[in-house]
């Protein structure tokens, strides 16, 4: 066995510019489908990350409670049985953001532009200033009460400066019309897809122009030091709240029907008195994006299956000319006693090694791809930065990923030599040693 | 002592009388909502409705209106434009459905939803409930062009209503209301309505030609036309989701 490796490398070494152009073919594919790999793994975690910057927080809680006549209203009034329970719990919290928001128009000079708004308390959400990039005027400016953060496109597209004062016309917690104003504090660079539909204002100020009382706001958000644990974070804190507090049930009666769809839908069904609240994740908000990576997923295998059968053809054809070109060199070695197993193998273990140098060499190059993309800082105002994490590209291959794609080369470059190999075994010795090259 | 005596009785006396010359407001709002309403008869109307934004084309909506005030339903259907054909809000019991003819789907609305981006909202279409929804919490006498009028300020019962304060001018022979201005929770004027013409329709009267100006985006206005109303029986499938989503066939 040992002297039939040998003998494969010994080949493969003699031809070496066909050895690395086959290899050359394997590495290809296993590059890309590796990059699709990669950057698929990192895929749901960046998003969820930056959403989870977006939305300051990992889960969520909102007060819905319903009127006499079957209206929703929502916001949370007293937090202290939720704020209790969650710090009864040994929960990875690193804090607890409070803030409310609404979507209205904003009106400046003739011009009307809708926009979803934004209130935090930005004492406590210092974390999320700082990620902020921002291109003109100052945080320093949302002293103001009435001050306003807005992205660059929704600034431009209001001929808006620093300074400047614009109405917002806006509808109550119950439905009611509203009119604020506002001052603009800073511009920011959109932070691409739901980013450019916020703005950010002053809690207080929010609250007041919704109509909430003191101490009253909308969605409680809960950062966790980790997105790993989110799901049995919520699930402890369900349960610790259930007896405590009105909830709606975390369940849906189908697969197809997320969690949040299923709360909405006993929203709109179900009685209660009082605040019934809500709690939901990141990931269930989200679950559409790990749809979208299964997608990629099977996307980068079909490509790497696709891609294979055309490499297949290359080495099948490559090695039904290595068996012509070998002949004579077969017939000599079955004279010598080499028998057929042993030349089929013989074969078979040059299209290995070829097979393992290429995906070699393809994990090599993508490795190497992988981290020069990841040095490239895209910024802050990228349409792809809730892609990114923090501007960059990140990549995350998973072991059984690779482990698979690793098989998957190997069966495919085996089957592919398998033909010409079994010729070559089947070969006459004396037929064999009397055809000239 | 008799002078002062005199003086107080003459200021009561006064008093009385000028109570005495001041209408019930609530009862003028009860006739207004009334004058509107039908609660014996369901009611057709044609609307067209135009509106202007600077720097926009004008856009004019064209639409069929079904109410059956006594049930507290109707149906408003749009005919015109034709890309929104089809479209309509529909009122059963306390929902309003708009029906989307595109995606073939029925979601939740409201009676203070703008209809098709203009400044008038559904409610402004339907039965009126003033003396419900509001409080009379001023009152003055005035004049409105030559109308003689009352000045009546309207503060919300509820925080449920579109507007929580409304400024009304009640033509003093008739009690319709000649113009309307609506404010916001916080106090600032948001719409200035006139109320031009008005046609009469059974035993009522419906405003015919209402103009609706938008006092925060500058130079927007709707102007609201009614043509053939009629008081005639309308089927009982006219207020259901399948007539919608057939008339958008």
């Amino acid at each position: 066995m040992i002297q039939e490796i040998n003998i494969a490398l010994r080949n493969l070494n003699r031809q070496k510019k066909r050895s690395f152009l086959l290899a050359g073919a394997i590495a290809f594919g296993i590059m890309i489908v590796t990059l699709i790999n990669g950057f698929s793994g990192s895929f749901v975690e960046n998003v969820n990350e930056n959403f989870s910057h977006l939305m300051a927080g990992h889960i969520f809680i909102e007060g819905v409670e319903k009127t006499t006549t079957g209206r929703n209203y929502y916001f949370i009034s007293d937090d202290k049985i939720l704020i209790d329970t969650i710090e009864s719990l040994d929960l990875p919290l690193q804090f607890i953001t409070k803030r409310s928001e609404f979507s209205g128009n904003l009106v400046y000079n003739g011009k009307t532009l809708q926009q979803n708004i934004v209130g935090a308390d930005w004492s406590k959400e210092n974390y999320f200033s700082e990620r902020m990039m921002i291109l003109d005027g100052s945080f320093d400016n949302m002293s103001e009460p009435q001050a306003i953060i807005l992205s660059k496109e929704v600034a431009d597209r209001l001929s808006l400066g620093i300074g400047d004062r614009m109405l917002v016309r806006m509808k109550t917690y119950t439905g009611q019309q509203n009119l604020g104003e506002f001052v603009l504090a800073a511009i920011i660079a959109d932070p691409g897809l739901i980013g450019s539909m916020s703005a950010y204002a002053n809690l207080d100020y929010v609250n007041q122009l919704l109509n909430l009382q003191t101490g009253e706001y909308k969605i409680m958000g809960l950062y966790l030091s980790s997105m790993k644990p989110i799901d049995t974070a919520a699930d402890t804190l369900y349960k610790a709240l259930e007896g405590k507090v009105q909830l709606f049930t975390r369940d849906s009666d189908d697969e197809e029907t997320n969690f949040v769809e299923a709360m909405m839908q006993q929203g709109k069904e179900e009685e209660w008195e009082g605040l019934r609240y809500r709690l939901y994740t990141l990931n269930d908000i989200l679950s559409e994006v790990q749809d979208l990576v299964n997608v990629l997923d099977t996307a980068s295998l079909v490509i790497l299956l696709v891609l294979f059968v055309i490499i297949m053809v290359g080495i099948t054809n490559t090695f039904r000319m290595v068996m012509l070109e070998r002949v004579r060199e077969i017939g000599t070695i079955r004279a010598l006693g080499v028998q057929k197993k042993g030349v089929l193998r013989l074969f078979l273990f040059e299209a290995l090694f070829v097979g393992l140098l290429g995906f070699t060499a393809g994990l090599a190059s993508a490795g190497i791809i992988m981290a020069v993309l990841h040095q490239i800082n895209w910024g802050m105002d990228t349409p792809i930065f809730i892609l990114l994490k923090n501007g960059h590209m990140t990549f995350k291959l998973l072991p059984w990923q690779v482990i698979m794609n690793l098989l998957v080369v190997t069966a495919l470059t085996l089957l592919a030599a398998w033909s010409p190999a079994r010729k070559a075994a089947n070969l006459e010795p004396a037929h064999a040693l009397r055809v000239q090259n | 002592m008799r002078k002062i005596a005199t003086v107080l009785i003459l200021l009561m006396v006064m008093s009385v009388a000028l109570t005495a010359a001041e209408p019930d407001f609530q009862e003028m709002l009860r006739k207004i909502d009334d004058m509107g309403n039908f609660a014996d008869s369901d009611f057709y109307a044609e609307y067209t409705l135009t509106s202007q934004k600077p720097g926009e084309p004008v856009a004019v909506t064209k639409a069929q209106m079904f109410r059956r005030d006594r049930n507290e339903q109707f149906v408003f259907i749009i005919l015109e434009p034709q890309e929104d054909s089809g479209k309509g809000y529909l009122k059963v019991d306390d929902n309003v459905w708009i029906y989307d003819p595109q995606s073939r789907a029925f979601n939740h609305s409201s009676l203070k939803e703008e209809i098709q981006n203009t400044d008038t909202k559904n409610s402004d279409l339907t039965s009126s409930s003033l003396a419900e929804d509001y409080t009379v919490t001023r009152s003055a006498e005035g004049t409105l062009g030559a109308f003689p009028v009352w000045i009546l300020e309207l503060t919300a019962r509820n925080n449920e209503v579109s507007y929580a304060k409304i400024i009304i001018w009640v033509h003093k022979a008739s009690s319709l209301i000649l113009k309307e201005e609506d404010y916001s929770v916080s106090n600032r004027l948001l719409r200035t309505v006139a109320y031009s013409s008005y046609m009469k329709v059974g035993d009522k009267f419906l405003p015919g030609v209402i103009t609706q100006v938008d006092n925060v985006a500058i130079g927007e206005r709707t102007i609201v036309q009614m043509a053939n109303p009629s008081v005639a029986v309308i089927p009982n499938d006219r207020f259901t989701k399948s007539f919608l989503e057939r008339a958008s066939n």
